[in-house]
């Protein structure tokens, strides 16, 4: 029941010739389908991070096929590969990457201005995403005045602000004492749970128990791919639409389908409620 | 895109704001070359508004001759201003004058001859003093009033003098008693019939600096110096309607009477407030030109600090294509920002330069001049530079390679 959200086939990237000729991906066949969460692991050099970044549209494959959602997407414009990244990716980085002279409530709304939000719309879902992460006491704190733990999750809420379907993690705790970590990979989690593809590279064996499938990545090829959960049992999303331009209220929209599954968006929804009051 | 552009311009003030000290130092650039402009523009305008507004005085009834056809390009300017001497060319004679006073439509018609020479009286002696030959027309078309004594008449327009005040001062150290005294200009002895009132008005429709002037016949001042050049005839029409009628019998009895030489030039109304001098064109050109290239150098302090701000925001360019930025996104930031910059400059210029005028104005006849086509000229020109000058550090920006810029950081 779950779909294919990106298929990637014969993927290589090259970088130099001849001599110096190497290559972070070789031949790499990946398939990834809504819902899961996806640890890549591998020494360094093994081309996650080229990976990542192909994925998210901020670099080109030298040859291969990218389907996001079944468009073809190797090969579209600049312009219009900004307005996927916009649209349906989610960036969270190491250094977690916020704009140092932007209060973070900002950083947050940066993805929303590139999507056409009013100033009004962008402040007020930002301050819900901030909430979720309970930093609404701190939205005009300027990124430098907060922990490394809670920088990652205005990163986390920048990257969910948006809604986007895919979450691209690039060592998200790699610069995190454990028990940020531990927050961090909880809010990643519930995240997940909602429904989002979640996509995270890491060199910490211990965060594969939140994975639902882990790949291990040698020489730009996959090395193994073990799933531990089965793809009729990914969670699936419930589409939360933000109205552009006036008023900005998220709402939840009913998508319809089989009654199973509304009940259980509702479930989630009262969960979500409750989690707010706390 | 509205929105967008909103955006833009808020983000380029907060990155303003980041940086005050370098911000305010780059709009000073501009400000600078803006001020010179606007002082200039100031300048050149309060001057024609000057001669326009002594035309007025005049009444709408005057028509001028010059010599050579109007002085419409630059290179008949420049070739005036390199031959020896400026009115050496003039063609136009004492005849000329006759004949257009025997006009039926003309009420007055005098001759303006300006020469410099020595002046002297039992006391004192003056070099370079400009000698105005006319006639006894001339006080009719110029209300000049006296101070004491009498302008020139036919009867004692030989061997006499009208002195203007500061130069009766000069000479004689009064003006009360100095009618009936006499000068000596090149050993010839002429006797003062009047004395001007002080006027304060040196830039006027005959270049002429009357409170220095001496004002004699036309005709002595041939005998005296060997040669005078017409530099130009005032003519007074009879009614103000058919100026551009008279103008043409004007223009007809010239031809006729100089044999077809058609090497002058008739005009009345705006026409007359052109420059009088061709000096003063050529010079505020060159004025505008310096102006403009410290206009070009205030723009290459805006490409400077843009180019430094692209590189130290390396990180921002990268998050913002990250989450979703195109290069266009990226671009018209920072060409707002070099845009603001700019037209910051412009604004601050237009200020700085009015108090120059200003300040000017309190030393100098010339009042500050405003209007909208400065305000317009100032707000093109600074956009125009903003461009031309952002548009280069704008696409530097754009052309980031978003993996690069986050390298770094990751």
């Amino acid at each position: 029941m779950s779909e294919n959200i990106i298929e990637l086939k014969g993927l290589t990237k090259r970088y130099g010739y001849g001599d110096t000729e190497s290559f972070a991906l070789k031949d790499f066949d990946l398939t990834i389908k809504r819902g899961e969460f996806i640890m890549v692991m591998g020494p360094s050099g093994c081309g996650k991070t080229t990976l990542l970044d192909i994925i998210g549209l901020l670099d080109r494959a030298t040859s291969g096929e990218y389907y996001l959602n079944g468009e073809d997407v190797a090969s579209i414009s600049a312009g219009r590969q900004a307005r996927l990244r916009a649209k349906k990716i989610g960036f969270v980085f190491q250094n977690f990457n916020l704009i140092e002279d932007l209060p973070i409530i900002e950083n947050v709304a940066l993805p929303l201005v590139y999507t056409g939000y009013s100033k009004t719309a962008r402040l007020k879902n930002a301050s819900n995403a901030l909430r979720r992460f309970h930093l609404n006491e701190r939205e005009y704190y300027l990124p430098y005045q907060l922990s490394g733990g809670q920088q990652q999750r205005v990163a986390i809420a920048r990257a969910i602000v948006g809604d986007p379907e895919i979450i691209l993690a690039d060592e998200p705790t790699g610069n995190l004492d454990s028990r940020a970590s531990h927050i961090v990979m909880e809010e990643l989690k519930n995240i997940h749970e909602e429904g989002n593809t979640i996509i995270m590279v890491t060199h910490n064996p211990a965060l594969t128990v939140y994975a639902t499938r882990v790949i291990n990545m040698l020489d730009g090829q996959i090395d193994t791919d073990v799933k531990t959960v089965s793809d009729a049992n990914l969670p699936q999303p419930i589409s939360v639409k933000i109205k552009k331009k006036g008023k900005a209220k998220p709402e939840f929209v009913e998508i319809p389908s089989d009654d199973q599954d509304q009940s259980d968006s509702q479930d989630r929804k009262k969960r979500k409620k409750t989690r707010r009051k706390h | 895109m509205a929105m967008l552009l909103r955006t833009h311009y808020k983000l380029a003030k907060t990155a303003i704001k980041e940086n005050r000290t370098r911000s305010f130092l780059t709009c000073l650039g501009i400000a600078i070359g803006v001020a010179s402009i606007i002082l200039i523009l100031s300048l050149m305008g309060s001057i024609s508004n000057l001669v326009r507004s002594e035309i007025g005085e005049l009444g709408s009834d005057l028509i001028v001759v010059r010599p050579s056809s109007t002085k419409d390009s630059l290179t008949n300017i420049v070739e005036e201003l390199t031959s020896a001497n400026s009115f050496q060319k003039s063609n136009l004679s004492i005849h000329d004058v006759e004949a257009i006073s025997a006009l039926e439509n003309v009420t007055a018609a005098s001759p303006i001859a300006v020469s410099t020479n020595t002046v002297s009286s039992e006391k004192n002696n003056f070099d370079s003093v400009p000698i105005l030959g006319t006639n006894t027309d001339f006080i009719k078309i110029e209300p000049l009033a006296l101070r004491f004594g009498a302008f020139l008449t036919d009867k004692n327009e030989e061997k006499s003098v009208v002195l203007g005040h500061t130069l009766s001062l000069a000479l004689f150290n009064t003006v009360n008693s100095t009618v009936g005294k006499t000068v000596t200009i090149m050993g010839e002895k002429f006797m003062v019939v009047g004395v001007l009132d002080e006027i304060d008005k040196s830039i006027n429709l005959d270049n002429v600096d009357f409170d220095n002037a001496l004002i004699m016949d036309i005709k002595s001042l041939d005998q005296v110096t060997g040669s005078t050049q017409i530099q130009q005839i005032n003519v007074k029409a009879k009614n103000t309607d058919s100026l551009a009628k008279i103008s043409e019998e004007i223009n007809a009895a010239l031809i006729n009477q100089k044999l077809g030489d058609k090497n002058f030039s008739v005009a009345y109304g705006d026409q007359i407030t052109h420059p009088a001098s061709s000096l003063f064109t050529v010079v505020s050109g060159m004025l505008t030109l310096v102006a403009g290239i410290s206009l070009v150098v205030g723009g290459i302090g805006v490409m400077n600090i843009m180019l430094v701000s692209v590189a130290e925001r390396n990180q921002e360019i990268g998050i913002r294509k990250a989450v979703g930025a195109s290069s266009r996104n990226i671009l018209m930031q920072f060409l707002f920002e070099a845009l603001i910059l700019s037209v910051l400059g412009g604004i601050f210029g237009l200020a700085l330069g009015y108090i120059l005028a200003f300040l000017l104005s309190i030393i100098t006849p010339f009042a500050p001049y405003i209007s909208w086509e400065i305000f317009a000229i100032t707000l093109l020109t600074t956009v125009a530079v903003g461009i031309i000058f952002g548009i280069y550090p704008a696409l530097k920006a754009a052309s980031k390679n978003p993996i690069d810029s986050l390298k770094h950081y990751r």
